[in-house]
């Protein structure tokens, strides 16, 4: 005996995937709202431009903080994106034949499995214990670790669907293996690499643990990168958990300035994604 | 006549499947030869022995001669024998993220010799030559991948007649075209065989019959039959040749 119409089903199992779903929005609409309500009023000026207050007094800004986060990224980029490249063309034109492809893979895939804290008491151990002094480099070290395996993915995955037609094309014409790996199918696959290195950018954005052993953190402009250096993760940390008003609204200020990064990579990423094979 | 293209007891494998079986055929210079024979037969990797792409394969081996000019090409650099022995496949397979005229120069772009060569020039003469230049001088910075799909196919001819091959191999290049297209391709070809050596598969008996000077029929690895185009289809040797050119079978 039926207990329940085909539609009644039918609507049950609806009502249950929109409940689920709304679970799964919700929270991301309470974080990313609360932090507008929160850090909204923080943003001005003084607060994009201008050092760091000293402690109790109020007004300063977060200035060297934001530059600090986009020069350790940048850096870590220099040096993450082309080894994660290099690593992805290895991987999907040469690694078919012979154990040493499935030997990076394996490497690639466990970097990736990686707790970022791992990675950077393994900068700090390489590095900040050698130079002994908090440095930069040793952040660019473990953010551009972090980025490889993304990259690396990235850029193999998007090497692989490239028709087998062209390589073979290109291999008949007489163009040399390398040429036909990097100026056909990479350069085919172009917008998914730029994609998966912009993805990298933004999930390092995020990395606070790496940073706590390796950069830290310093109230003054950055010098050089081979000094300790401020970083907007950071700052959330130290500031959100100092219990004076006005830094705890500074960490709220930073925090959705960090979300506005990421946003706006992620939509960068997908106006790229819509267009396949971007001009030459 | 002199021989252009030579095979001596050309065998080949994919794995352990042996799939060619010491086949020795002569190419003579300036003609275009057919090779015809059922679906599996061993045509396709035939020819890519010709211009050393069945050795990509994994799995694939050669054994036996491929003279070119008398000299054996598995004795030379294969990206050389690639340039003086070009290749148009059975499906037009343009760089869809290279504009008209960096295809047709893709080869000598990216072959990695430093030479200075007028590219926009030789693109002019190789679409002159496959009768394209007309259809598309007005968009040569569109996309190759914006043509039909005959147009792409004579594209792909342009872009493998600008190396300036001795030899030019073409697996079935009219099998995904419509009849207009394939006239088109045809004509080319027997324009063509005033400068170059054409060796041509085909699935179509009368295209055979059409556009080649000598026909080779293989089956199951083995060369049956080879011989003028004309006396092949007219009183064809072997039972077995007759059999597939009167469509009994393949």
């Amino acid at each position: 005996m039926r207990i329940f119409g085909r539609r009644t089903k039918e609507r049950l199992i609806l009502s249950v995937l929109v409940l689920l779903t709304g679970v799964a929005i919700v929270p991301l609409f309470w974080i990313v709202g609360s932090i507008i309500w929160n850090g909204f009023s923080a943003i001005s000026l003084e607060f994009l431009t201008s050092l760091p207050a000293p402690f109790g007094s109020s007004g300063g800004g977060i200035g060297n903080a934001i530059l600090g986060t986009l020069l350790i990224n940048c850096s870590a980029s220099i040096f993450g994106i082309p080894v994660g490249i290099l690593t992805g063309i290895y991987l999907s034109e040469y690694s078919s034949k012979g154990r040493l492809g499935s030997l990076v893979r394996i490497v690639v895939e466990s970097l990736s499995g990686v707790p970022s804290i791992v990675i950077g008491l393994f900068a700090f151990t390489l590095i900040v214990m050698t130079v002994r002094h908090y440095t930069g480099i040793a952040a660019t070290l473990a953010l551009g670790l972090m980025m490889i395996p993304l990259v690396a993915k990235a850029t193999e995955e998007s090497m692989r669907v490239v028709s087998n037609d062209l390589r073979e094309a290109a291999i008949a014409l007489g163009i040399p293996k390398y040429n036909v790996a990097i100026r056909v199918v990479l350069s085919m696959a172009k917008s998914g690499v730029i994609s998966g290195s912009l993805l990298a950018f933004a999930r390092i954005s995020g990395e606070t643990a790496p940073l706590l052993f390796t950069s830290l953190f310093s109230f003054y402009w950055p010098t050089g990168i081979d000094q300790p250096i401020a970083t907007l993760q950071v700052l959330i940390y130290n500031y959100a958990i100092s219990g004076f008003a006005d830094w705890v609204s500074k960490a709220w200020g930073a925090s959705l300035l960090l979300v506005l990064i990421v946003l706006v990579i992620n939509l960068v990423v997908r106006v790229l994604g819509k267009q396949k094979y971007v001009g030459v | 006549m002199t021989t252009k293209l030579e095979t001596k007891a050309l065998s080949a494998w994919f794995g352990r499947k042996q799939v060619l079986k010491g086949i020795s055929i002569a190419f003579e210079e300036r003609e275009v030869t057919a090779l015809v024979g059922p679906s599996g037969c061993g045509k396709s990797t035939f020819i890519r022995c010709l211009n050393r792409m069945h050795e990509l394969n994994p799995g694939g081996r050669v054994d036996g001669k491929v003279l070119l000019d008398g000299a054996d090409i598995y004795g030379m650099d294969p990206m050389e024998v690639r340039r003086k022995i070009g290749m148009v496949f059975q499906k037009p397979n343009p760089f869809p993220n290279m504009s008209i005229s960096d295809n047709v120069v893709a080869g000598i772009k990216l072959s990695g010799e430093k030479k200075k060569a007028d590219l926009e020039g030789i693109a002019e003469r190789a679409l002159k030559s496959v009768g394209l230049y007309e259809e598309v001088k007005d968009d040569l910075r569109r996309s190759g991948a914006s043509l039909s799909g005959g147009q792409q196919q004579r594209l792909c001819i342009a872009r493998a007649l600008a190396m300036e091959p001795e030899v030019i191999l073409m697996d079935e290049p009219t099998s995904a075209l419509d009849p207009a297209s394939t006239s088109k391709i045809e004509e080319l070809i027997r324009k063509l065989k005033s400068e170059i050596t054409v060796i041509i598969i085909t699935h179509n008996v009368s295209q055979a019959a059409r556009i080649s000077d000598k026909t080779a029929f293989l089956y199951l690895g083995e060369l049956i039959e080879y011989g003028n185009t004309k006396e092949f289809f007219e009183s064809p040797k072997s039972p077995i040749t007759e059999r597939y050119i009167t469509g009994r079978f393949g």
